[in-house]
């Protein structure tokens, strides 16, 4: 992974006591908290419900053992003993004292770690998938191109203040694990007929009040050009993007009024950077900086392919006699690799008794620990909020199966119901509307048989507990938006949601609405005859729950969930 | 950077009681509007020190004949948090070579001296409550960025090994705070 240079470990020091000067100038009051919340806002610290959530960048979601370790540091000594792990990578703590904030940045500077542009009207840390580099279907590592863009979009000056947060996904294998065309920027990495790397770009997806699939703008991106055709991109949103209306500002709002000529301008841009400005054409990678970027992400030391192993992804199967947990975690929580005789290992972070996502400073020690043992001391952290440890020997997974198991980590469930997605909701965020770890919660302790979220299935839940969907709700197969009316919590429910992963056919759309909103204590029933509504509708045993929805529609289902209304009944 | 005092600036707006005066006769060092320069820049004496403000929402390529004749563009920032003058500056300084002043004024606060500088002001009105001694430490916390900007044409990637970190002073000075 990334080792930071000199020049890396100098620049986040340097922000750490910049961010230092600004905090105690608040302190001292010579910085208003108006001024001031934008400065650490571009530094990682909200204010919350409780205290400041500090929001911890983990660059294209790539973890050390080390770094894990200093998470968990700051979590037992900073925090009340844990954190959380969000779809965008990144790490957030809800109970640190703002005072405290710029001795937390000091100790993360020190294991090359930040918040920078982790919140703000910027370019926020950027996202990949979770298996990038040991991916069995990857065509391309987009974790070069990544650490290049995220060295590009750091502390850029003229990109600081847009009028919105700006989210760039890049994907460099056939399954899409981020999510790309839900990002204000969507890179795709691919091969052209000659064997050229390139990206195709999408632009102006986003989810909140109007979600928004991003429109290709480009089919092939030669990538030593990337930077100048970002710089284009965004610069035409600094100049043209809303600032009137927060809720209209994002790209995709001016992608969809401006339609072709937002195209054209981006275009002409790109051509103009090229052709005038005078540091337009240093802007294109060498081959050589190229090279020096992905000299970091080479395969480690200690990892080589085993002699006879398979790389086609086949099915593990468990030694007779081995348990039939064993078995189902193999079958669930163990990918493809690239090497043969290697795997990558989800670590799951959904199980009962714990929000979506959460981590206690003594499972993180554990999770480090495992990765020195198991995984060349590296980790990730997946869109889906699990970790990841992405070099496991396949001779060892019996061992990291026990291991995991005592650390709580080895729940069978990646993929399945209860791997759902989930913001903190209103337990924790000032913005929202209402909780979304109670009902993740009800929902987890209702389907908490086994064997019944096997016969469910594969199957995309995601709740959000505000418009802002941080929990993803309308990427969903089923997604819960919590609302707000008369000031009490009520849920709407969507189906069909689609993220653009291989099980949502490669496709990505915004679910629909099932009817109005539902009382909390509705919910788990709604889910519940949502779900029994699938198994008696499906053609065969095999037929996923998206592929029934696509198939039958809404409809049945929509009765279903309507006949579950008690308190919402009357209205 | 340099912090204009108000008072002692040599350049003067025409402004009327009923705000900018639409005829008007040319002076040196006059600051006018966009519109004022319109009315008049046929007919502005050639070598008469002129000046213009620009509004942050029109584009900076339709003044793009006029910056020979220009000593000062003024960019406007009608909230600190509002980026779109970091774009003008930069097309200033990067597409046409804009060798006059670049001003900023409106509600220009101490943070944003770093982004003011690298994008291509060298002027700026602060906001009147804002230090000029925590402005110029502002300035000094980075020894080196990863982009190109208008004063260092490379990108990080472009520059000879080790020279990025050779500005020992700028490294001192933000440490020391």
């Amino acid at each position: 992974m990334y080792q930071y240079t000199p020049f890396d470990t100098q620049f986040v020091k340097q922000r750490a006591a910049q961010f230092r000067d600004q905090l105690q100038r608040n302190l001292a009051g010579t910085l208003g908290d108006d001024e001031f919340r934008a400065l650490r806002l571009q530094n990682g610290w909200y204010i919350q419900r409780h205290a400041p959530m500090a929001r911890i960048a983990v660059p294209y979601g790539e973890l050390s053992a080390t770094q894990l370790r200093m998470l968990a540091r700051i979590a037992r000594e900073f925090d009340r003993g844990y954190a959380h792990f969000t779809t965008r990578q990144n790490c957030q703590y809800n109970w640190i004292p703002l005072p405290k904030a710029a001795d937390v940045m000091d100790l993360l500077a020190s294991v090359s770690m930040h918040g920078i542009q982790t919140s703000g009207n910027c370019i926020r840390n950027i996202t990949s998938d979770c298996f990038a580099g040991v991916a069995a279907d990857e065509i391309i590592d987009p974790r070069p191109y990544c650490e290049i863009l995220r060295q590009w979009s750091t502390l850029n000056p003229e990109f600081a203040f847009l009028p919105r947060k700006f989210k760039i996904a890049v994907s460099g294998a056939h399954e899409d694990r981020a999510a790309i065309a839900w990002h204000d920027i969507g890179l795709q990495l691919l091969k052209n007929e000659a064997g050229e790397i390139g990206f195709k770009v999408l632009v102006g997806g986003g989810m909140g009040r109007t979600p928004v699939i991003g429109t290709v703008i480009n089919e092939f991106l030669p990538w030593q050009q990337v930077l100048v055709y970002l710089e284009a991109i965004v610069r035409v949103y600094n100049r043209y993007g809303r600032r009137d209306n927060m809720y209209k500002a994002r790209i995709k709002i001016l992608v969809k009024a401006e339609g072709q000529r937002f195209l054209d301008d981006v275009a002409e841009e790109f051509k103009k950077i090229l052709e005038l400005d005078s540091d337009g054409r240093e802007q294109i990678i060498p081959q050589a900086e190229f090279d020096r970027v992905a000299a970091h992400f080479v395969t480690p030391a200690g990892v080589a392919p085993v002699v006879g192993g398979t790389t086609d992804g086949s099915p593990i199967t468990a030694p007779a006699g081995a348990p039939a947990a064993f078995q189902r975690w193999l079958e669930r929580n163990v990918h493809p690799h690239r090497l043969a005789g290697y795997r990558s290992v989800t670590l799951s972070l959904k199980r009962t008794g714990q929000a979506p996502g959460d981590i206690t400073d003594a499972q993180m020690e554990l999770a480090a620990d495992l990765a020195d043992r198991f995984s060349q001391a590296e980790l990730r952290v997946s869109h889906d909020q699990n970790l990841v440890l992405p070099w496991v020997r396949e001779s060892d997974l019996f061992a990291l199966w026990e291991a995991a198991r005592a650390a709580s980590f080895a729940t069978p469930n990646i993929g399945l119901l209860t791997d759902m997605i989930a913001c903190p909701g209103g337990d924790f965020c000032a913005l929202a509307n209402a909780r979304s770890i109670p009902i993740a919660e009800a929902i987890t302790e209702r389907f908490d048989d086994i064997d019944e979220l096997y016969d469910i299935g594969d199957i995309d839940l995601h709740i959000s507990g505000c418009i802002n969907s941080c929990g993803h709700h309308h990427s969903g197969h089923i997604g819960i938006l919590g609302v707000d009316k008369d000031g009490s919590e009520w849920y709407q429910v969507t189906l069909g949601g689609l993220d653009g992963s291989a099980i949502s056919g490669h496709q990505s759309t915004p679910g629909k609405v099932i009817g109005p909103s539902f009382a909390a204590d509705e919910v788990p029933d709604v889910i519940e005859a949502v779900l029994d509504t699938y198994r008696q509708q499906r053609s065969t045993a095999a037929e996923r729950f998206i592929d029934t929805v696509t198939r039958i529609g809404l409809d049945p289902f929509k009765t279903a969930a309507n006949a579950q209304r008690r308190s919402t009944a009357k209205a | 950077m340099k912090f204009i005092d108000t008072v002692r600036d040599p350049w003067r707006t025409i402004t009327g009681e009923d705000g900018p005066m639409v005829t008007l006769t040319p002076a040196p060092n006059s600051l006018l509007t966009l519109a004022q320069w319109h009315g008049v820049r046929n007919t502005w004496p050639a070598g008469m020190t002129v000046g213009v403000q620009f509004p942050n929402d029109a584009d900076i390529e339709d003044l793009a004949d006029d910056l020979p004749r220009l000593a000062l563009v003024v960019l406007h920032f009608p909230k600190w948090v509002d980026g779109r003058a970091y774009s003008q500056a930069r097309l200033l300084r990067s597409r046409y070579r804009y060798a006059g002043e670049v001003r900023a004024t409106g509600e220009v606060v101490v943070d944003m001296m770093p982004l003011l500088q690298r994008t291509g002001f060298d002027a700026v009105v602060l906001r009147a409550d804002q230090s000029i001694e925590i402005a110029e430490r502002a300035l000094n916390f980075f020894p080196g960025h990863y982009q190109a900007d208008v004063h260092e044409h490379r990108p990080l990637f472009k520059r000879p090994a080790g020279e990025e970190t050779t500005n020992r002073e700028f490294n001192q000075a933000g440490s020391a705070i």
